[in-house]
């Protein structure tokens, strides 16, 4: 599969999926978009390096380290990072509920503020609700890469 | 003086203290959860820190005292389930038993569980339990009752298994919970009657426990107009029977003595298993009447002598205690069961003395045990040379279980053999079954005590080495010793303190005018009847044990009796269990062999069956279908779509299948395009790309071509697809066809983009995320759930049964 054409096309297609899986994210609230979509872009992002490359060359290359994996029969350290982003999407997406219950709302009671001014974009809008979504993004990708990660080692 | 202020107190109740009865249920669970913090810093002396919690409850509940009413914090308000609690004269009491006895095991535990395993699960586990028994004495909101009651058989379950490698250990405590929570589910069905017929009964159905005894009559007549008095009594009964080990489910209580003997002073005697006459107690005035009557009073009595005779065929010293304790929890039920008020005063300050007096001989078994390194009756003798402090605890508290006077079980018995009689000298005939049967079981209440007294007198056999206990051992069961000495000198103090408000919850219903007679407690001055059948008891004890037949001949032949298999309770559950395990290994293979097709023709089996049988049930009928308008391009991409399906079907390869499938995932896509779905198609598109990648990951391990496929197995599944599609087809006629005429996506697109509501344009992604957050909250832990499980699956399936 790792022709060079594959390799010169993943190499110029994955840094586009990322920042469109950004742009996804962030503008869910007004226009098609959202955590789930950009999280399983995200996840494609890494499995195409993941299919072209490696699991390996994902570990040194991308992410400059090679953890040492906890249970002795993941074969890849980077199973850790993937099983962390998303406890931390799960508990991202909690907090941004309990948070309003700190200011007394109900649970995931989500607000609005709109910035008028902002240099560059005129009038930003800021919603509590993109923690919550970056929480359902984290844990979206989390979850798939650590499904591939586990698969694949198969 | 102090006391008749205390009494004084008693006749004019003031409401409790919420934050106070809050703290008392509460205090523990959050001492249970610092635990882990705590066994960090103090090791082992975790024991005095948890005394010290339990010792705050005994003084929150101290602080109760006098007081009666109720509070309650919302639960779940939809409902009508509350965190309600009640405070009377018999939680009390069970409260004083729960943290007071607690304080003095916790302290023994130190010495007991000294260099043990486990002690932080120990530790953590007892104040767990502490707390559900706290609860369950305050609660008085049904569901909560049940909440705490199935939670103390889970603390049960947690300490009986504390020795985690033996077998018997394992095994006793599976018993011990099969028995007693599905007791706890009767009981559950009976609360459930209860609140369908409260409505009737009260105006709106509750569960609030107050409020039925409050109107006990109305509730009585409901219950009795719906034919669902006997039932609910005889739910109820087996709850209770489960929990207190009445015969014939008292099996599980020796068992149960495999976990520390502290646990077992604690659960097994004074706390837990007095949940189940808590309930007869609590019960009684809503329900008693001639079923309540036969139930109770042939149980408790049948228990009494059952578990008395079977206390003197034991042969370990932690055996005879547990059957002594189900044989006293008879008397406790009999009590409660009977309908003279004489009856309840029985029950309430029996609980007072039993506890008493049994938690003390336990901590001595506990002390023999850990001293003598034996357990078997046997083996023991002439211990008072070499325990001289522990001997007169134990002749306080083991007079105190034979009932001999001036020792304390005395009085309480006095009161059954009194109750009995009045009893049989109102209804006559049969009913002089009931004196004859009290004094045949106490008899053999007798008999045991006495044997259990002689491991302190005699001969010390040679072989037996005997240690000195630490103090922190010694101390707790001196001061229930010591307790046991005032119960008994000083009767009247157990009375006024706490048995007589509990005597007045169980025998009149809350807020009544409690004009009820003082509890009698004190030596007999003249020859009545009671104090009749009280010397006949000693008397004959006395000439079985020492004359004929003597105690080692009645020993066997009680042994002998048990021999006989299907006699036992304990063969009926083995048997049961091993044939319940039977079956379902049998059965495993038919429903899962492993392969994935079976279990997805059972899953899919069943779920279109069951659909398609509720539509039926439920009569729906099909809409008639008058066609729907599609534009051009529409149809056109359906139709790739289903010549992707067909294609699907007759693919030569997995390769080739994977790949078709696709084309059906990326028409479904375009179709929502179409229809003007951006954020469903966007969706669907990265994930048909996603899961096309891993099939082709998958596919390597798979054989790359089809095999022969038998034509029976063809036809099943095809019979199979054509099911499931039907199931689909009518759902989605049957749910297209019933909209509101009044749609919920109005309010969601007129309320999205403004502030107030979410504040965004994309009402798809507003309601993921503001109005129905919590579904997604939900569905991200699903998908948190999977990546876990495949995790489990994949890379650990090694482990598991082999380490």
């Amino acid at each position: 599969m790792s022709t060079v054409i594959a390799r010169t096309v993943v190499r110029t297609v994955v840094p586009l999926i990322l920042v469109t899986a950004i742009a996804l994210l962030l503008q869910g609230h007004n226009l098609p978009g959202g955590g789930f979509i950009a999280g399983v872009l995200t996840a494609t992002a890494f499995v195409l390096i993941y299919v072209i490359y490696g699991q390996d060359y994902l570990e040194e290359a991308v992410f400059h380290r090679t953890p040492v994996p906890s249970l002795e029969m993941f074969r890849h350290g980077i199973l850790e990072y993937y099983r962390s982003a998303f406890g931390l999407g799960l508990a991202l997406a909690a907090a941004s509920g309990v948070a309003a219950i700190g200011f007394g709302e109900p649970f995931l009671t989500q607000t609005v503020r709109f910035l008028h001014h902002v240099p560059l974009y005129g009038e930003m809008e800021l919603a509590s609700a993109l923690v919550f979504d970056l929480g359902v993004y984290f844990t979206v990708v989390g979850a798939l890469l650590t499904i591939l990660a586990v698969v694949g080692s198969e | 003086m102090q006391l008749a202020s205390v009494a004084l107190a008693v006749s004019s109740p003031q409401e409790p203290s919420q934050s106070v009865v809050l703290a008392v249920v509460l205090l523990p669970f959050a001492a249970a959860a610092a635990t882990p913090v705590v066994y960090r810093l103090l090791g082992e002396r975790t024991a005095y820190s948890a005394a010290g919690v339990a010792l705050a409850c005994f003084g929150l509940v101290a602080s109760l005292h006098g007081t009666e009413g109720s509070v309650a914090v919302q639960w779940i308000p939809s409902l009508d389930v509350a965190l309600r609690f009640y405070v009377d004269g018999l939680a009390l009491l069970i409260g004083f038993l729960a943290s007071g006895v607690g304080v003095l095991i916790l302290t023994y535990s130190r010495g007991y569980m000294h260099g043990e395993d486990g002690q932080l699960r120990y530790y953590t586990t007892l104040l767990t339990f502490m707390g559900a028994m706290l609860g369950v004495a305050f609660a008085a909101d049904l569901i909560t009752l049940f909440v705490f009651w199935e939670l103390t058989s889970v603390s049960s379950y947690l300490l009986i298994g504390h020795h985690r490698r033996s077998a018997s250990s394992q095994y006793a405590a599976r018993k011990a919970m099969l028995v007693t929570v599905s007791g706890g589910l009767f009981m559950l069905v009976g609360f459930l009657l209860l609140h369908a017929v409260s409505g009737a009964a009260l105006g709106d159905p509750t569960f609030d426990l107050v409020a039925m005894l409050s109107n006990a009559e109305a509730m009585q007549t409901a219950l009795a107009d719906r034919g669902l008095l006997v039932p609910v009594v005889a739910l109820l009964g087996i709850g209770a029977a489960a929990k207190s080990a009445q015969v014939p489910l008292h099996f599980w209580l020796p068992d149960a003595m495999e976990a520390p003997t502290p646990v077992s002073a604690f659960l097994h005697s004074a706390t837990m298993v007095k949940a189940g006459v808590y309930l007869v107690g609590r019960f009684r005035p809503m329900l008693l009447g001639d079923a309540w009557t036969t139930l109770f009073v042939a149980l408790g009595l049948l228990t009494m002598t059952v578990a008395a005779i079977l206390a003197v065929g034991a042969s370990d010293i932690k055996e005879l205690l547990a059957y002594s304790t189900a044989s006293h929890l008879g008397l406790i039920v009999a009590g409660f069961g009977i309908a003279e008020k004489v009856g309840a005063e029985t029950g309430a300050f029996h609980i007072l003395n039993h506890a008493a007096f049994k938690a003390a001989l336990f901590l001595v078994a506990g002390i023999v045990a850990h001293e003598a390194g034996t357990r078997a009756i046997d083996e023991l003798g002439g211990l008072r040379h070499d325990l001289p402090i522990t001997a007169a605890v134990t002749t306080v508290a083991a007079l105190g279980m034979a009932g001999v006077p001036p020792f304390n079980g005395f009085y309480s018995k006095e009161l059954l053999f009194e109750a009995t009689y009045e009893v049989a000298a109102h209804d006559g005939g049969l009913a002089w079954l009931l004196p004859a049967v009290a004094v045949f079981g106490s008899v053999f209440t007798f008999l045991y005590s006495v044997r259990f007294l002689m491991l302190f007198f005699g001969d010390r056999p040679d072989e037996l080495e005997v240690h000195t206990p630490p103090r922190v051992m010694i101390v707790p069961a001196a001061v229930l010793g010591l307790v046991v000495a005032v119960l008994s000198v000083v009767p009247t103090v157990g009375v006024d303190v706490i048995a007589q408000s509990a005597f007045e919850s169980t025998a009149s219903t809350p807020g009544e005018a409690a004009d009820l007679p003082h509890i009698h407690a004190g030596l007999p001055t003249e020859a009545s009847p009671a104090a009749l059948m009280s010397a006949a008891t000693i008397g004959l004890g006395a000439v079985a044990y020492f004359c004929y037949p003597g105690y080692g001949r009645l020993r066997d032949w009680v042994r002998a009796a048990v021999s006989v298999d299907p006699l036992r309770p304990n063969w009926w559950y083995n048997r049961s269990v091993e044939g319940a395990t039977a079956i379902s290994s049998r059965a495993a293979p038919f429903v899962q062999n492993g392969l994935l097709r079976t279990y997805a023709t059972w899953a899919l089996a069943a779920t279109s069956a069951l659909a398609l049988g509720g539509y039926a049930a439920a009569g729906a009928t099909l809409p008639g279908f008058s066609g729907v308008e599609l534009a051009p391009a529409t149809v056109i991409v359906l139709l790739v779509a289903a010549g992707g399906a067909v294609a699907v079907a007759r693919s030569p390869s997995h390769v080739v299948g994977v790949l078709t499938l696709s084309i059906l995932g990326f028409m479904i896509a375009i179709f929502y395009i179409l229809a003007n779905a951006p954020d469903l198609a966007l969706t669907q598109l990265v994930v048909e790309t996603l899961v096309l990648v891993i099939f082709l990951l998958v596919l390597d391990r798979l054989p790359a071509f089809y095999g022969e496929v038998a034509t029976t197995r063809l036809l099943r599944d095809g019979a199979l697809s054509l099911v499931v599609g039907a199931t689909v087809t009518v759902t989605v006629l049957l749910a297209t066809a019933n909209r509101s005429p009044d749609p919920i996506y109005d309010y969601f697109v007129e309320q999205a983009p403004l502030p107030t509501g979410g504040g965004g344009h994309n009402v798809v992604n507003v309601i993921l995320v503001d109005f129905r957050a919590f579904d997604t909250l939900g569905e991200i832990s699903v998908v948190g759930l999977a990546a876990l499980s495949i995790v489990t699956l994949v890379a650990m399936r090694d482990r598991g049964e082999s380490r």
